[in-house]
């Protein structure tokens, strides 16, 4: 018997490569002659370049040319170029400048004479929204691909409630309802009202967003740093309007992207056009400096929040209003927000406001659990709070109010696939040993007082796959070929393990092949989202179905009997007929041609993996298919995180003691992978949540703590020696495999978890911000609180 | 000229064996040469293009400056010892355990495996605005950025403020005024010794620098005084993560005690004033007592007077009052 | 340029000049033939009054590795560009990060933050070197990740098992707290702290075993 694939560890394949210096990322490739590039980054938050004089430089020795914005690719609105004479926020890129070394292009871009006319600037999107306040944009603040700009203020009756700090009453972009807010409201035994502020802060994987290109003839080889491959060929092809044939994309390894490498960068642009226009390769080394700028961040959210409540706990009505902090080109988030809020709380009864506002910050993007993150850690510790006030248990709170299998939520009463979050919950209770825990909450050592709490978070986890292919050789083995990114997470080998299985292979005989599109990859979901654990195993699992039906065909037609007769085992199929090793299939696969050998494709394959598949065709027996499984509703996967903290009032320092995450995300493919994954999106959360920030000084509209040390992630030294985690295990119903996606949501559970345990060490109070940095909650507990309840870029 | 963050100017580097050598070197290129002990701090400044030295005189070739020794009165400490090996050092750990403390605080391992002592003292301000490169009063201009209404000012000064309100941020600094430290300065024309605390200076003495040492001086030794030995010590650090951070507010402290009551005490705060603080008063105050939960209070007390916060650090003012009780109940 | 022209060829073209660039740029010392193989090899040996000799020799990873090293160059810098040895991250560049740790005389340090000419005369060790060079044989930490399946994203790793090397020679029985010390100097944005922990602790056991 093979061996069993799924829910075993594995090293994953790519290890050894990673711990010999032998794995490459993009800043690790070298061509004869290649060149090097520097950004010249504008030093106001908005301007437009009046005048530049490059003369000096371009005269230095070993300086080769200069790139400038009038020669890459930009679109009218609040759209990004790769860059730009009217930058949009301190550190967006001006120019490029390419020498024969790095010191000379540094000294080279030193040289060049450049002046700016400074526009005003917004910071803090609140301002953008009062009356006569300065929008990001000279032509406005709101944009739509219809009517172009314009300007969206808020009236001086509603800054009028800001300014007394109570809750407004603003029309907004976004706006829904379902149930009747307002008479749930009049019902509640308890209603709770907060103005609620959630940091903006960058991704910082820890490899910048190098990379390198160089052409030959008509062929970019771009080595770029990306989380999808397949999609960043694409995406890249489109930005270049090129063919994307013409294009080889090399992306073996990705340091990490966390949301902001999706489908690559902005920046891999520039080595692109760079080396077309110079003819040489080009290779751009992004420092830490510039990532802090040009490597995306989590927007902001300035936040009132309305919640209801019954007398037993149940949340019957929320009200919410979200300013998102968009940066110059926008984000989602607050949209997601709002919807995860209903169904986290499934209040029946729900008002959701928001707007998005353009700002002079640097670029927005999806950060691990964008939307989602944000809101779980703000209103986990409100919910809290009402069981304190109701004398209700908090286990009991959080649990009473998560959805059951037939929750409907948002505007359009969206259905999931499957939800097991009271499953995670009390397999989190015990773990955790909930009911003990809660016996020393309030507990003090000298100035030390303990607190606990709980955060569950959800995300999406999901969706229906593009195409898998893979192919049996001559030589026995499956090679999977993978259009998905290998940024980390394992899903790399991981997804293709169901499929492995399903042809009985062992794992020794499974080759994933990825890394250079000239290796063909079929046409392959984004790696974002938590998406590709689903939607890629469904995908990988389609194609080897294919794969099992055509052995068994080739096999009946070697060997006599019905198809339906023969099995796969290591390598062998096995009928009436007799036995063969699927190296002498791929032989006979070959011979017989057609769809056998991939010379003829199913008809429903996307249009991108047609030519992928030719480059394969011929070559043994190939499985090839689009997902067509289907299914019905969203596909979220859950975290329940437990946090036992410590905090010391007399200097504000929270230490965190134990944390237990719990996940609902369906079959477990890879244990020890997935627990990596509920620990590292929590302690991203904790971080969000406790350590790191963004400061930007108003005045200058300029960021600080750009750094790592003064961004300060969180290190070893922030979290507990150990961690626990655990798995509900559910298959989910609608998927062949029933594995759910798991990136996002741990991310919300680590923050709410650690904001409920530091509100109940304060006592019962919410300090309703991020971070919670010493000094905010040593003012706090000094009853001299800091920063206005709105301030934003604080910390 | 435009700015860029990256890539270090080229500077032509000397690499002498001997202080005496140092000291000539440093004496021909009077005010253009760049002392480079660990470099922790100077790779910053080079590589952020802000500090652009013509001569980089590199201290790692010169063995006489490393090392821990015994002498008469005390220990010495040479000035390019890391700060790996004081944390390490028995003789320290036994004797002035608040400097091995204070030692194993300093950002990370790797960080204490080249940072040295004389370095960790003679280090630059952390101040945002300053180390970006904008032309405050420290840099040579006319205003201070981070004393400004609206200015981003949390981990700023709250005392001591001259023009400039940026912290000294020194792990061992408050350590070694607790110790009493003797600061050896050697420069061609012979050599000083400073007091800890007088090593230190603030902007009112000369806004550019952080110690009483010029261009062409240079701190050799460390002399710590048998006096504190085995003192009742106290040392803490508040920092916003476990590791590789500055600290908010530090405190270190040495009690000597006589049957149950402090004959005599030195404590020292850091990251509230653009030098670390002794607090003489305070000191007075708790002596004679048993640095009992009063007098613990009534320190703490003290310790703040006069503190003038800006916008964003007001928490500060608790954190040192809180410090300064702590050590003080350390006492008891 | 046609566009068309190979890689191979623009080798040919600019890396002769890339190089005679360099060597000019070194103003002083670009005769630095003179001052070859002056006194001795060690760290400093040079006196003051001549400037850093540019073509220097380097111990990495038990080999000498002749390379022109500028003055101000840092160790990360050589190791990655000249000495094609790009196991050593940048991070940060800044040694914040400890992605380009490496080990100097056994001893974990920043290579992002040294000068290559203080290296001179010492060893340096790099994740490169940790394989038995003959047989290919992994290093008791890097079996340990192995057998772990320590990392995530990996950019980290690197550092992270120079770091570890250290550890186990000089704690060798450590507690999980005190590996999480000595492992403090490195950060992972993938937060896979705690499996990094157990490949830590893995590989203490195993050097101990051995």
């Amino acid at each position: 018997m093979a061996e069993r694939l799924v829910g075993a560890d594995i090293a994953p394949p790519d290890l050894h490569a990673k711990i010999t210096g032998r794995a490459r990322y993009a800043e690790d490739f070298r061509a004869p002659g290649m060149v090097f590039a520097k950004l010249l980054l504008s030093p106001m938050p908005h301007a437009r370049v009046r005048r530049v004089d490059a003369s000096r430089a371009l005269a230095m020795e070993g300086v080769i040319d200069i790139l400038r914005a009038d020669e890459v690719p930009s679109r009218d609105g609040p759209r990004e170029a790769c860059l730009t004479d009217t930058p949009r926020y301190e550190g967006e890129p001006i120019l490029a400048v390419a020498a024969v070394d790095e010191e000379t292009a540094a000294a080279a871009i030193e040289a060049i004479e450049i002046d700016f006319e400074p526009l005003p600037f917004v910071i803090d999107p609140l301002e953008s929204l009062r009356p006569g306040g300065p929008n990001a944009y000279v032509d406005g603040n709101q944009f739509s691909g219809q009517d172009g700009w314009s300007d969206f203020k808020w009236t001086n009756t509603d800054f009028a409630k800001v300014d007394a700090g109570e809750m407004p009453d603003p029309s907004c972009p976004v706006e829904w309802t379902k149930g009747d807010p307002e008479s749930a409201f009049a019902e509640s035994a308890l209603v709770l009202e907060e103005t609620i502020v959630h940091q903006s802060l960058t991704h910082h994987p820890m490899e910048p967003r190098s990379n390198m290109a160089y052409w030959e003839g008509e062929t970019l080889h771009a080595f770029v740093s990306t989380q999808s491959s397949q999609q960043t060929k694409f995406a890249l092809a489109g930005a270049l309007q090129i063919d994307p044939e013409n294009i080889n994309l090399v992306s073996e390894y990705c340091g990490g992207g966390f949301g902001s490498k999706i489908a690559g960068t902005t920046v891999m642009q520039i080595p692109a056009l760079f080396s077309r226009k110079i003819n040489r390769p080009v290779m751009l080394r992004i420092t830490r400096y510039e990532e802090n700028y040009v490597g995306r961040a989590r927007p902001g959210f300035q936040t009132w929040l309305k919640m209801g409540f019954l007398q037993d706990g149940k949340c019957n009505a929320i009200d919410l209003i979200i300013v998102q902090e968009s940066g110059p080109y926008g984000a989602g988030d607050f949209n997601t927000a709002g919807m995860i809020a209903d169904l986290t709380y499934t209040p029946q009864n729900m008002r959701f406001r928001g707007v998005s506002m353009y700002t002079n910050t640097p670029p927005k993007a999806a950060q691990r659990g964008p939307g989602g993150a944000q809101i779980i850690s703000m209103m986990e510790p409100i919910l809290e709070k009402a069981g304190r006030e109701l004398g209700v248990d908090r286990f009991e709170i959080h649990r009473m109010n998560a959805p059951r299998g037939d929750v409907q939520f948002g505007p359009r009463n969206a259905t999931l696939t499957s939800v097991h979050a009271v499953e995670a919950l009390d397999q989190g209770r015990e773990m955790f040993d909930w009911d003990a825990k809660l016996a020393i909450s309030g507990k003090r050592n000298g100035s030390k007082v303990t607190g606990v709490g709980i955060g569950l978070s959800p995300y999406t986890a999901g969706s229906r796959g593009r195409d898998g292919m893979m192919i049996i050789r001559p030589d026995g083995k499956l090679y999977v070929h993978q259009g998905i990114g290998n940024l980390g997470t394992h899903s790399i080998a991981d997804t293709a393990r169901p499929a492995a299985e399903l042809l009985g292979y062992n794992w020794k005989d499974v080759e994933i092949v990825w890394g250079n599109s000239a290796r063909a990859y079929p046409r392959s979901t984004v790696q974002a989202g938590s998406q590709t654990t689903t939607a890629h195993t469904r995908a990988n699992h389609a194609a080897a179905t294919d794969a099992l039906r055509k052995i068994r065909e080739v096999a009946a037609a070697a060997l006599g009997g019905s198809a339906s007769s023969y099995s796969v085992d290591s390598g062998r199929v096995s009928g009436p007929g007799g036995t063969m090793t699927l190296g002498r299939i791929a032989e006979r696969a070959i011979a017989m041609g057609g769809e056998y050998s991939g010379e003829v494709l199913p008809d429903d394959v996307h249009a991108q993996t047609v030519p992928a598949a030719q480059i394969l065709a011929g070559e043994g027996l190939m499985g090839i298919a689009r997902d067509n499984y289907g299914g019905e509703g969203n596909i979220y996967s859950w975290v329940a995180g437990f946090a036992m903290v410590e905090l010391d009032e007399e200097t504000g320092m929270v230490e965190l003691k134990e944390y237990v995450g719990v996940t609902d995300c369906g079959t477990v493919i890879h244990p020890r992978s997935l627990g990596a994954q509920v620990f590292g999106g929590s302690i991203q959360g904790m971080g969000m949540a406790m350590t790191q920030r963004w400061v930007f000084d108003p005045q200058w509209g300029v960021p600080f703590a750009n750094r790592f040390y003064t961004a300060r992630p969180p290190g070893f030294l922030d979290i507990p020696a150990d961690l626990k985690w655990g798995a509900v295990g559910i298959p989910d119903p609608q998927d062949p495999v029933g594995a759910k996606g798991i990136g996002e949501p741990p991310v919300g559970a680590g923050a709410a978890a650690l904001t409920s345990a530091i509100a109940d060490a304060m006592g019962g109070r919410c300090v309703c911000r991020t971070p919670l940095t010493p000094d905010v909650l040593l003012a706090e507990i000094e009853g001299r609180p800091m920063y206005g309840r709105l301030e934003q870029h604080v910390g | 000229m435009a700015k860029i963050r990256d890539m270090i100017p080229a500077f032509e580097l000397f690499q002498p064996t001997t202080v005496g050598d140092a000291l000539e070197l440093l004496d021909e290129h009077r005010g253009q040469a760049w002392v480079l002990a660990g470099g922790l701090d100077s790779f910053d400044w080079f590589k952020d293009r802000v500090k652009r030295p013509s001569a980089v005189v590199d201290l790692g070739g010169i063995s006489e400056l490393t090392g821990i020794r015994d002498v008469e009165d005390g220990i010495e400490i040479g000035a390019m010892t890391s700060l790996t090996e004081i944390e390490r050092d028995e003789r320290v750990r036994s004797g002035f355990s608040v400097l091995a403390d204070a030692a194993r605080h300093v950002a990370t391992p790797q960080i204490r495996n080249q940072g040295t002592l004389g370095g960790n003292v003679s280090q630059d301000t952390r101040c945002w605005y300053y180390r970006s490169g904008w032309p405050c009063y420290r840099a040579g201009g006319n205003t201070c950025y981070a004393a400004a209404p609206q200015a981003m000012n949390r981990e700023h000064c709250i005392m001591g403020r001259s023009r400039c309100v940026a912290v000294n941020p020194s792990d061992t600094a408050p350590a070694l005024i607790a110790v009493d430290a003797k600061m050896v300065v050697e420069s061609n024309g012979g050599s000083t010794v400073h007091d800890a605390e007088d090593f230190f200076i603030g902007p009112a003495i000369d806004i550019t620098r952080m110690t009483v040492m010029k261009s062409q001086d240079l701190l050799t030794r460390i002399h710590i005084p048998a006096r504190w030995a085995d003192a009742d010590f106290y040392y803490e650090k508040i920092r916003d993560r476990g590791s590789w951070d500055f600290q908010l507010v530090s405190v270190a402290a040495a009690f000597r005690k006589s049957e149950g009551k402090i004959e005599e005490a030195r404590i020292s705060v850091n990251g509230v004033a653009p030098f670390p603080v002794r607090l003489d008063a305070v000191e007075r105050l708790v002596q004679g007592t048993s640095g009992d939960e009063s007098t613990a209070s009534a320190a703490g007390e003290l310790a703040i007077q006069g503190a003038r916060p800006l916008r964003h650090n007001d928490y500060k003012v608790a954190m040192m009052r809180n410090l300064v009780r702590r050590a003080v109940r350390s006492v008891s | 340029m046609d566009q068309a022209e190979s890689v191979s060829v623009l080798e040919k073209k600019y890396s002769r000049r890339t190089f005679i660039k360099g060597v000019i740029a070194t103003g002083a010392t670009a005769s630095s033939a003179g001052y070859l193989f002056r006194g001795s090899p060690l760290l400093g040996a040079a006196t003051y009054q001549t400037a850093t000799e540019r073509l220097i020799t380097l111990n990495v990873n038990g080999q000498e590795r002749r390379v022109d090293v500028l003055p101000h160059e840092t160790l990360a810098m050589t190791l990655r560009y000249k000495l094609g040895l790009t196991g050593t991250k940048l991070g940060c560049d800044r040694a914040e990060c400890g992605a380009c740790t490496v080990l100097i005389d056994g001893v974990s340090q920043y290579g992002c933050s040294m000068l290559t000419h203080q290296v001179r005369g010492r060893s340096v060790a790099t994740i490169e070197g940790l394989e038995d060079a003959d047989t290919g044989e992994l290093s008791v930490v890097q079996k340990a990740v192995m057998e772990e399946g320590g990392f995530q994203c990996a950019f980290c790793a690197p550092g992270f098992i120079m770091a570890m090397t250290e550890m186990i020679e000089v704690n060798p029985n450590p507690t999980r707290e005190e590996a999480r010390l000595a492992l403090s100097g490195n950060l992972c944005r993938c937060a896979d702290y705690d499996k990094i922990l157990t490949c830590a602790m893995r590989a203490a056991e195993l050097a101990r075993s051995v």
